[in-house]
Formats: C-alpha cells, sequence, structure tokens
C-alpha cells in the first residue's frame, strides 16, 4: 500500500519502488513504527536518506542498509553527534521507501524533503529554505564517502551528482546537520500518511471516482499519438495525445511529468502531481512507460501546501524550473517564441 | 465598423513576404470560399507584447465569422511543440483569429491539430515586417499601395522584352499578379496564371478603366489605345483581391498599357518587315522559271525554307480589299498550331502559303492537310472576303514552284465559284474550268465581247444558238433537238451567225476561239 502511494507521489519519476519493497518485506522487523515530527523531542539530531542517481541502475544494485553505514559514520565525525531519527529525502517513489532501511535502529520520522518525486538536490525543502549546517554525504564506491559542506544549494547539487557518477551512476545519500524540529518548518511532514492513503485507492472504478478518491482531479484520457524529444534539452519529452473528447493533449515531460496541455492550455503542471495510469492494467506509468499507441489516463493531484507557501519556494518546482517554458499555469513565467 | 482588411486580400498581396496558408492547408475546403475579415493586424516579436482584442466580435447577420487581427511574430514559432501550442492558445484567447509566424514555420501535427481545435489561421511569411506593410497599405493607405505597384511596372519595363509576351511575363513576374491582353473575342496572350472565361466577360467593357469579380478571382482593366489594334485591353487579375488592391491595379494597368501599346506597334512593325522580306523573296522564287539561282536559293536557306521534301502550295486570295497583314496573321495563328512544316507569307491581295512533308504524304494525311486548309479557309470566311486554292502536292524546289502556281490557279477559279464555298482544290478541277479560268482576264474578256459584238447587236437569241451549235459538235440535228427548234430554224441562224461574223466555223482555231468567247461571256 506504502509503495503503490509513493507510486502515485513519484509522477512519473523517483523510480520503481519494487525491488526496495521486496527487500524490505524480508529484511525488516514488521511492523515498524513511524513517528510524527511532534511525537519526538524537536533536539533529536535526524538524518534523511535516498538514493541518487539513475534509478534505472537500481534495478541491478540492489539498495541495502549496509550502504548507509559509512555514511553515518561520516557524519556523526563531521557533526560530533550520532544520528537518532530518520526521514525520506524524497517523498515520492522508491526513496520515499528508502528511510525505511534504517529502521527501527533509527526512529522513523513521517517526514520528507520534497513531497514528491523531484529530480535535484536544490530542489529539497531544506535547500531551498537555506537552513544553515546542513551537510551531505555522499558514497563515491569502493567504501569512500564524499563529506559536503556548502551553503549554496546549486552547489550541493552539482558536487553530490558528481560523486554520484564517481560512484558509477547511482550511490545512496545522505543528508545531516538537522534536528527533528527543524522538519516542522523546512520539511513536508506526513507524507506516509498520505502515501498510505493513496495506496489504499481502487484504481478500477471510473476515472472520475478515483480522482475523488484520491483527492485530485482527472485530467484526461487518452490514446498516445507520439513522443517527441524536446529540441533544448533532450531529457524533455512531450507525448502527443488524442482526447478522448477531441481535445488535443500534450504531456510534457522531464525526469517527471511536468505539465499536462488540453489544446495548447496548460491544465496542470508542477508541482502538482501528475499521475499517469494505464486503464487496462491499472499500472502506475513512470515516464518511460509512456509509449505511442498506450491507453492513459492522466490524474492530478494537488501539490503539499509547503511548496505554495511562499514564492521562492513555488519557483524551485515549477516547469520552469526544469528549463521548460510556456507551460507554468497563472502566475509563471510565459514563454516567448 | 468597415473592415477593409481581410485575410485573402493579404495572401493575394504580391509584397506579403511569401505568406502561406499553414493551418488551414492551402487548398482545404474549410478555406473556400469565405472572407476572413480582420480587424488589424499587430506585428511582435514576442507573446508579451501580444495585444489584447477581447472576445472575438461577430458583424452582423451573415457574417463570415468572428472579427479579430491577425497576429505577425517577427520570428519563427518556438521550437518546442507544447511552447508553440501554448502561444497558439494565448494567441486565440486574446481575441485573435490569425498567427502568421516568420519562416521557416515548420509546425508539428499536434500543435496543427490545436490550431484546429481552436479555429485559429495559422500563417507563415518570410518577411514579417513587409507582410506587416503590407496590411498597413491595404488597410487604406491607398496610395502606397498603387505606388508599390507601379514602382513594379516601371521595373518590369526596364528589362529587355522580345515581344509583347514576353513584356507581360515581366509584368505577371514583377506586379505578382496575372496578366492578360483581352479583346471582346477571348484572352489574346496571358502571363502568370490564367484568366478564365467568366472574369474575362465580366472585365470586357468600353469603359476606360474596369475592375470585376468572377468567383474567387477578380481583376482590374484598362482599354489599350494602339493605332494598330483596336478593341484591345490590359487586365491584372488573380484570387482574392481585394477592392483597395483593384483599384491600385487599375492604376498600375493604366501604368503599363502605354507600353504594352507601344510594344505591339514595335511587333507590328517588326511583322510587316517580315512579311515583306518574305515576300519579295517568294516573288523572286516564283519569278525564276528554272528553279530558284544560287542567291535565292542561299536568301530562302537563312529564312528557313527548305526546297526539298514534297510541298502542297495553298493561295489565299482577297475578293475584296482587305489587308494582307491581318490576313497573314490570322492564318499563321491557325498554321502555327498544325503538326506539318509550313509557311506562310503575304502575296500581293491576299497569302501564300506552302505545308512541306519529308516524305510524300499518304492520300489519306493529305486528305487530312487540306481539310485543315478548308477549315482554314472556313474561319477565314468568318472576318475575310477569301477564296482559297489548293495545289498539288510536288516534290523539289520546281516542284513548289508549280504546286504554288496551281494553287494561285485554283484561287482565281474559286473566286467565281460560289457553290464550292469560293475553296478548290486544283486536282478537283476540270480541264474545262481550268481552260475558262485562262480565258478569264482582262485581255480576253474584251477581245471575246468584240468577237461576238455582231450577234449582241444582232439580237440575244443568236448567242445560245451558236452555244449549242459548237457543244453539239456543230450538229444541225442534235442542236434543233437540244432547243427544240425545227432543223431548219437551226440551220438559217447559223448561216446567219457565219455571214454576221464573217469566219469559217469549220475551221478547229475558229472553232474554238469562237467557243470560249461564248463560254467566257456566257459565264
Amino acid at each position: 500500500m506504502l509503495a503503490r502511494g509513493f507510486s502515485w507521489l513519484g509522477a512519473g519519476g523517483g523510480g520503481n519502488t519494487l525491488t526496495l519493497e521486496l527487500i524490505l518485506g524480508q529484511r525488516r522487523p514488521w511492523p515498524l513504527q513511524v513517528h510524527g515530527v511532534h511525537e519526538l523531542d524537536p533536539d533529536t539530531p535526524a538524518v534523511a536518506v535516498g538514493y541518487a542517481g539513475s534509478t534505472y541502475l537500481m534495478t541491478e544494485r540492489l539498495p541495502d542498509a549496509a550502504l548507509f553505514a559509512p555514511l553515518l559514520a561520516a557524519a556523526e565525525r563531521w557533526t560530533g553527534t550520532p544520528a537518532r531519527a530518520v526521514c525520506s529525502m524524497e517523498g515520492g517513489g522508491m526513496n520515499g521507501l528508502t528511510p525505511l532501511l534504517l529502521a527501527p535502529e533509527l526512529a522513523l520520522i513521517d517526514a520528507d524533503f520534497t513531497g514528491r518525486a523531484l529530480p535535484r538536490f536544490d530542489q529539497m525543502t531544506m535547500f531551498v529554505d537555506e537552513v544553515p549546517g546542513l551537510l551531505a554525504c555522499v558514497s563515491t564506491g569502493a567504501g569512500g564517502v564524499c563529506v559536503i559542506e556548502a551553503s549554496r544549494s546549486a552547489d550541493v547539487e552539482s558536487l553530490v551528482r558528481a560523486a554520484v557518477v564517481c560512484a558509477g551512476g547511482v550511490g545512496p545519500v545522505l543528508i545531516a546537520g538537522f534536528t527533528v524540529g527543524q522538519l516542522t518548518d523546512h520539511a513536508i511532514t506526513g507524507g506516509m500518511e498520505r502515501a498510505l492513503t493513496l495506496g489504499r485507492v481502487d484504481l478500477g472504478g471510473p476515472p472520475l471516482e478515483v480522482a475523488a478518491s484520491v483527492g485530485g482531479r482527472y485530467v484526461g484520457g487518452g490514446r498516445v499519438e507520439s513522443v517527441t524529444a524536446g529540441v533544448a534539452d533532450p531529457y524533455t519529452s512531450s507525448a502527443l495525445m488524442a482526447g478522448d473528447d477531441g481535445a488535443v493533449l500534450r504531456l510534457v515531460s522531464h525526469t517527471e511529468f511536468l505539465a499536462v496541455q488540453r489544446d495548447g492550455e496548460a491544465v496542470a503542471s508542477a508541482p502538482e502531481v501528475i499521475v499517469c495510469i494505464d486503464p487496462s492494467s491499472n499500472e502506475i506509468l513512470e515516464v518511460h512507460g509512456i509509449h505511442p499507441a498506450r491507453r492513459v489516463e492522466i490524474f492530478a493531484l494537488p501539490a503539499p501546501a509547503w511548496w505554495s507557501a511562499a514564492p521562492h519556494r513555488l519557483r524551485h518546482v515549477t516547469p520552469a524550473a526544469y528549463g521548460v517554458r510556456g507551460l507554468d499555469q497563472d502566475g509563471g513565467s510565459c514563454s516567448t517564441p | 465598423m468597415q473592415h477593409t482588411l481581410n485575410l485573402r486580400a493579404l495572401v493575394a498581396h504580391p509584397r506579403n513576404g511569401g505568406l502561406r496558408w499553414i493551418e488551414p492547408a492551402e487548398n482545404a475546403d474549410l478555406l473556400d470560399p469565405v472572407d476572413i475579415p480582420l480587424h488589424d493586424v499587430a506585428l511582435v516579436t514576442s507573446v508579451e507584447e501580444l495585444p489584447s482584442h477581447g472576445p472575438a466580435e461577430a458583424v452582423g447577420p451573415g457574417a463570415p465569422g468572428p472579427v479579430g487581427s491577425l497576429v505577425v511574430f517577427t520570428q519563427p514559432p518556438p521550437a518546442e511543440p507544447w511552447e508553440a501550442d501554448a502561444l497558439l492558445r494565448r494567441v486565440k484567447s486574446r481575441g485573435h483569429v490569425a498567427l502568421a509566424f516568420k519562416e521557416p514555420a515548420d509546425l508539428g501535427a499536434g500543435t496543427l491539430a490545436v490550431a484546429r481545435r481552436l479555429g485559429l489561421h495559422v500563417l507563415g511569411s518570410g518577411a514579417p515586417l513587409a507582410l506587416a506593410r503590407a496590411a498597413w497599405e491595404l488597410q487604406g493607405n491607398q496610395d502606397a499601395l498603387t505606388l508599390g505597384y507601379v514602382r513594379k511596372v516601371a521595373q518590369s519595363v526596364e528589362y529587355h522584352a522580345d515581344h509583347v509576351q514576353d513584356l507581360l511575363r515581366h509584368l505577371a513576374a514583377s506586379v505578382g499578379h496575372g496578366v492578360a491582353l483581352v479583346d471582346r473575342e477571348g484572352v489574346l496572350l496571358e502571363a502568370g496564371q490564367h484568366l478564365s472565361p467568366d472574369l474575362h466577360a465580366a472585365l470586357c467593357s468600353d469603359a476606360w478603366t474596369q475592375a470585376a469579380q468572377a468567383g474567387d478571382t477578380s481583376g482590374a482593366s484598362v482599354r489599350v489605345e494602339s493605332p494598330s489594334r483596336e478593341g484591345l485591353r490590359l487586365v491584372f487579375f488573380d484570387g482574392g483581391l481585394a477592392g483597395a488592391q483593384l483599384s491600385a491595379l487599375a492604376v498600375a494597368a493604366e501604368m503599363a498599357m502605354p507600353a504594352v501599346a507601344a510594344r505591339l506597334l514595335i511587333d507590328e512593325v517588326a511583322s510587316v518587315n517580315n512579311a515583306s522580306i518574305d515576300s519579295g523573296l517568294i516573288r523572286d522564287f516564283l519569278e525564276q522559271p528554272g528553279g530558284p539561282d544560287s542567291d535565292v536559293r542561299r536568301r530562302m536557306h537563312e529564312r528557313g525554307w527548305r526546297t526539298s521534301g514534297v510541298h502542297l502550295g495553298f493561295r489565299i486570295q482577297g475578293l475584296s480589299r482587305l489587308t494582307p497583314l491581318e490576313l497573314l496573321r490570322s492564318v499563321s495563328r491557325e498554321t502555327g498550331a498544325w503538326d506539318v512544316d509550313t509557311h506562310v507569307s503575304t502575296a500581293g491581295l491576299g497569302v501564300i502559303g506552302w505545308l512541306t512533308f519529308p516524305e510524300p504524304p499518304s492520300s489519306r494525311e493529305l486528305e487530312r492537310h487540306t481539310g485543315a486548309l478548308r477549315e482554314l479557309h472556313r474561319t477565314l470566311r468568318r472576318s475575310f472576303n477569301v477564296s482559297t486554292g489548293v495545289g498539288t502536292p510536288e516534290a523539289g524546289a520546281e516542284g513548289l514552284a508549280s504546286s504554288l502556281d496551281a494553287a494561285g490557279e485554283a484561287a482565281r477559279v474559286a473566286a467565281h465559284r460560289e457553290r464550292g464555298g469560293y475553296f478548290l482544290r486544283i486536282d478537283a478541277l476540270g480541264l474545262e474550268q481550268l481552260l475558262l479560268s485562262r480565258t478569264r482576264n482582262d485581255i480576253f474578256l474584251p477581245a471575246a465581247r468584240s468577237l461576238l459584238q455582231p450577234l449582241i447587236e444582232a439580237g440575244g437569241e443568236l448567242l445560245p444558238t451558236l452555244g449549242a451549235y459548237l457543244d453539239h459538235e456543230s450538229s444541225t440535228a442534235a442542236t434543233a433537238h437540244a432547243l427544240g427548234f425545227h432543223r431548219n430554224t437551226v440551220s438559217t441562224r447559223i448561216e446567219r451567225i457565219k455571214d454576221l461574223l464573217g469566219l469559217d466555223l469549220a475551221d478547229p482555231d475558229t472553232r474554238l476561239a469562237v467557243h470560249l468567247a461564248l463560254r467566257a461571256l456566257q459565264d
């Protein structure tokens, strides 16, 4: 249920949850206790964990709790205090489940830094809010650890990325240097609870009913006619869909689904969580699952309120933040030809 | 509100930067034949400059559609399809009806589908500024529009033209619309486009200038003041032209007309000159009995006349006053379309010409060509009072001369044969007719009259009697039977005739002369 819920919040990215789901099912002493941020002492030192890099590679490099041990040790050496609690650094896709690898040795907190899948470190709430004293520990492969203390979030992003490339394209990342109390203001809480609720929704019903039960909107359904890569950035792609009602639907994606256009009008866009479902299998589709001739139903879940609480936060997660112009809904920057 | 501007007129404007329809596609049913009135044209460099027109407004009952503006972007469409989609949507939602991009305006299928869904016209232009200027001209800056056309006319006159058709081609290319030279009968020359018969009919009048529309095309015409040709009009025409363009084109036609008239005159002089050279050469050729000498041969060669092969001569002769050049022009127009080597030239009060076959033609082929000549004759008879003679097919230079001679002979005989429609083939001519034709001339006729004068003075009945007597081999009985007289009456009359004429009718030469004189007078 939780895994399925995090697939919803993956918005087409964030990686497939299946491998981690199977590993956790076998290795953890279920049930695991989840703590709300207010249930622990605010001064409890905490860490956030996740995998960075190619989610595709995760199918051959299996996630393992042991991989986080050198990172925890490095963080402890740097901060001088051992971590007592763990949360997720990305509340969507497989990283929603990653902190479960470290529980119950560390107290599991229902909080994360994104509220959905997002591709970059500078998009994480802690870095967006520029919380001081943050520390990123990244595995560089072969037992090496890179510790990054940078005040600019963009630097964190590029240095973590460099370390991940060094580690072979994918690797564990740990963020430390904060306490449980800071999560209240600078993280998105309740993600696990939301995922659990989403995971319980029956996808077999009519789309409008499904939309109502997930608390979102049914954006439209149709048949994919073509998928083309973006001109400026080949990681951006757009799927042209013939809508069931005759409309021209265009689904624009980067590492996640970014926006949906209906007859040229953006009817859904990030940070809204755009979810594509194949109605024939009820499979929650990832970006690479959108291919010609596939029938797709598109839903939009409201973005976590944290993002829209301040303009500087929203700026980090709209389609424009991905370098994709012309798709922001109200208030976003407009495209120019 | 007066909408002087519409999208079709803008597409028809020759200096619109190569404006083309992208959606709907050029020949889509959706386009035809509705006008797309435009409220205004907005030139913008980015979407931020996009003016808001408010919701599209309709203009009264039966209005062709909503009126909005054309937005002209100075840049090509955004490369990313979603950006292009978003732009279209925004243009539409601001109340505009059409959008023109700078070329290359390559839009994907999805974006075109969005345009269709939105009912937005999408166009491409190589030069958006030129397009905006064209719109400005059409929007009531009539003088600029007219001056633009006039300048183009002036530019086209600058280039060398070999003949009128060439000049029309220059005009069409430079003005950017079709050009035609017409008279009441039809289109004489056209360039650039094809002038429909409907528009031709609508444009023909005696007025100095005339603007008219027929179906989707319209045009403006002006009377051509030519001393050599009457009833000509010069026409500029195209599809989708608006009133402003037509009145500007009328002025352009007025400006171009003198050049066309002058060119017509120059062509005329050239053709007169050409015809007189041809005519002189033919005369020289025919007047050399033993075949052409080396000088004539050289001149014939220079003019592309071949004497080898088999020739079929024909002669078209005026029965009353006519202008040989006009006749030559009409003949050349027809023979030009024939699938056989044909030469024509003026000769005297008519036209002489011949068909040349590399191999002797089969009788069937010959019949076909003779038929064509007969058809030509019939066509000519509508405008000219002429007779036509056709010679026999003969080979070589001498054959050409004799075929032409025979044709001349036949034309002379045909002049008197209303029955045959004033058309005669020499090989269909009776020997008698040939003989008679020899006698029908200014020398013989007075002589015949003076020979038979005593009989005419003695009373009319003696001439038919003599005619019948000679026709019946000088047999009194046969003559009496033919005339229904008694033999004695015939004998008496014959004796009297011999007395009056003072001639010996037993002499064969005398008998032949009298017989011919009779026939010549009777005919």
